[in-house]
């Protein structure tokens, strides 16, 4: 069609790089020494230096917080995906006048902040004694359920609604259909919803922040954030446990960057 | 099978598919029982929102009018009293007004940087693939941990990144980006546009890509120049993106806590203190429930009441415009 154009292609990259400056920045300070990193702190390694690495993995527990943040995400994301595919499916085999003011109520929790329930969720979650536990965590991750009730809601109407209607009338029970014909049917909304939730899940800060303060439960945006103190004086440790962290979600997000995308193109067609 | 195939008719809708019509023929033909399993898949949800939602909500708003400190059962009804302590207290409003300040200045400035960039995204360039990916990354990790990062860079010491480039390519004096109270919020400002910019021309971008090419074509065929094609054809069928987009900007703006918490932890003094940190520090921390909850009252209707009122501007600028 039209010609590149050279002149805009240069402004755009040379912005895009001072986007991604900050990316760099961490990632060449990992291969530095400290002195190197004070005088020269933009030049690209002079050496392979791996030293920041070994000494992070020997002085933070990564694997077992990575564990705690793949169980709580793994944990509230599946809940949520069932409680909403659960809901989205109910609302329409029942769409009675009783059901439909209740799904108008839902939307309340859009417009509830989290902040606003936290203090007495926190004092629920003691009088349980799930605060400082990850199923506690979990717990309070299950309110994005409604979230995925909207979303999944909006993809099931546009089902053909004589599949079921066929699976019913061959003798398949309520729970067996939904398992065998709905949950398999719904799959593309799940995977694009559960992508979202898991960046959200994975990456709050909020919540493990505010629940958690045994070390040994510490998600792993937790982990960095106390371990702050312990690096204040050791630069390129501190940078090389970010880029440690950034990895898991850098290749998740490359795995997935299609739904992604696919995501933000199914809220265009429906605005 | 002939049940199934005639079954639609006497549901009285022209489609089988319409789910409402299915959801009256499941009743008289299913019999109670199924009725009953029906309605239990709305039990989850249900629990959910009265255990996560309600209950938490009604407490929050019995307390901020008590004096409950969370340690005895024994607490008083203090009527507004927990409001007034607020408005009266110094750090409370500075949250407040920063939160206010953070949630505007990131909507129109993301806004404002985000629709050129995906107008510029969406020609032909090189390396264009790349941009895109380097302009969408911030959107991909921790807001906390970029945070952490970004108070390395912006460290108002002579050795922060920023300070020690700025002094040997400029000769600048260190700049105390985070410890100024007026530079530090505008710094966690610019980071949280730094942030979102990109995710949010992406999101521009994927309605750009549905606008028809043969508009411009016609338009350019009429004599229309770049900018009148920007302002009479690009923005305007934007308007649905731009409701999307604002909305999310501002709620999310006005709900923000880890990038001012990690960043700055809300200092210098209370200058980026956010309403969620002082909720969480007078709640959690100082036990002092009263306060926390009249608090969250307030965030609450804030948030309510500019979510509405952005709702109804947009439908109106759409209305006029399309």
């Amino acid at each position: 069609m039209t010609r590149r154009r050279p002149l805009l292609s240069v402004v755009v990259i040379g912005l895009a790089c001072l986007v991604g400056m900050p990316l760099y920045y961490i990632l060449v300070n990992t291969f530095k020494t400290q002195e190197e990193m004070v005088s020269s702190p933009l030049a690209p390694p002079t050496s392979f230096y791996l030293d920041n690495y070994l000494e992070v993995f020997d002085r933070i527990p990564l694997a077992q917080s990575f564990g705690n943040t793949l169980y709580v995400t793994v944990g509230a994301v599946v809940v949520q995906l069932l409680v909403g595919a659960t809901a989205a499916y109910g609302m329409i085999l029942r769409a009675t006048l009783f059901n439909r003011i209740f799904g108008a109520l839902l939307l309340l929790a859009f417009v509830v902040p989290g902040q606003a329930t936290l203090i007495p969720l926190y004092r629920t979650l003691v009088d349980a004694e799930l605060v400082d536990t990850l199923n506690g965590l979990i717990f309070m991750y299950a309110g994005g359920s409604i979230f995925c009730f909207f979303l999944i809601q909006g993809y099931i109407r546009t089902l053909p609604f004589e599949i079921i209607e066929a699976a019913r009338i061959d003798g398949a029970g309520v729970f067996q259909i939904f398992w065998r014909i709905v949950l398999p049917l719904i799959r593309p909304i799940l995977i694009t919803v559960g992508i979202f939730q898991t960046m959200w899940v994975w990456n709050d800060f909020i919540l493990p922040n505010v629940f958690i303060s045994s070390p040994e439960k510490r998600t792993i945006v937790l982990e960095v954030y106390s371990a702050v103190g312990q690096f204040t004086t050791d630069w390129p440790a501190f940078m090389t446990l970010s880029v440690i962290v950034l990895v898991p979600m850098v290749v998740f997000f490359v795995l997935t960057q299609r739904h992604i995308i696919s995501g933000l193109l199914a809220g265009g067609v429906k605005g | 099978m002939t049940v199934a195939t005639e079954a639609p008719p006497p549901s009285g809708s022209g489609t089988a598919t319409r789910p409402r019509a299915a959801g009256r023929r499941t009743g008289p033909s299913g019999g109670w029982r199924e009725a009953a399993a029906h309605q239990l898949f709305l039990v989850p949800v249900a629990a959910v929102f009265i255990v996560l939602f309600v209950i938490p909500l009604g407490q929050t708003f019995y307390w901020s009018l008590t004096d409950f400190t969370g340690y005895s059962d024994d607490f008083a009804f203090v009527g507004l009293e927990n409001y007034r302590t607020i408005l009266s207290d110094p750090s409370m409003t500075a949250g407040l007004t920063f939160t206010l300040l953070f949630a505007v200045g990131t909507t129109v400035l993301t806004t404002v940087i985000a629709i050129p960039l995906a107008v510029a995204l969406n020609q032909r360039l090189y390396g264009r693939n790349l941009a895109r990916s380097l302009f969408f990354f911030p959107a991909i990790p921790s807001m906390a941990v970029l945070g952490l990062v970004w108070g390395y860079i912006l460290s108002p010491l002579g050795s922060g990144v920023l300070n020690s480039v700025l002094d040997s390519t400029l000769g600048l004096g260190p700049v105390p980006w985070l410890s100024d109270s007026t530079l530090a919020k505008f710094s966690v400002i610019m980071v949280g546009v730094w942030g979102g910019a990109g995710w949010h021309a992406v999101l521009y971008l994927a309605y750009l890509q549905s606008i028809p090419h043969e508009y411009y074509e016609v338009a350019t065929i009429d004599g229309a120049s770049g900018r009148q094609r920007f302002f009479h054809i690009t923005l305007p069928l934007l308007m649905p993106a731009m409701v999307i987009s604002q909305f999310l900007l501002m709620t999310n703006g006005l709900k923000v806590f880890d990038l001012p918490y990690t960043l700055t932890n809300g200092g210098p003094g209370f200058a980026t203190q956010t309403i969620t940190q002082s909720i969480i520090v007078s709640g959690v921390g100082q036990g002092q429930y009263g306060i926390a909850s009249a608090l969250a009252v307030l965030f609450t209707i804030a948030v309510a009441a500019l979510a509405f009122s952005q709702l109804l501007i947009s439908r109106r600028i759409e209305r006029r415009v399309l």
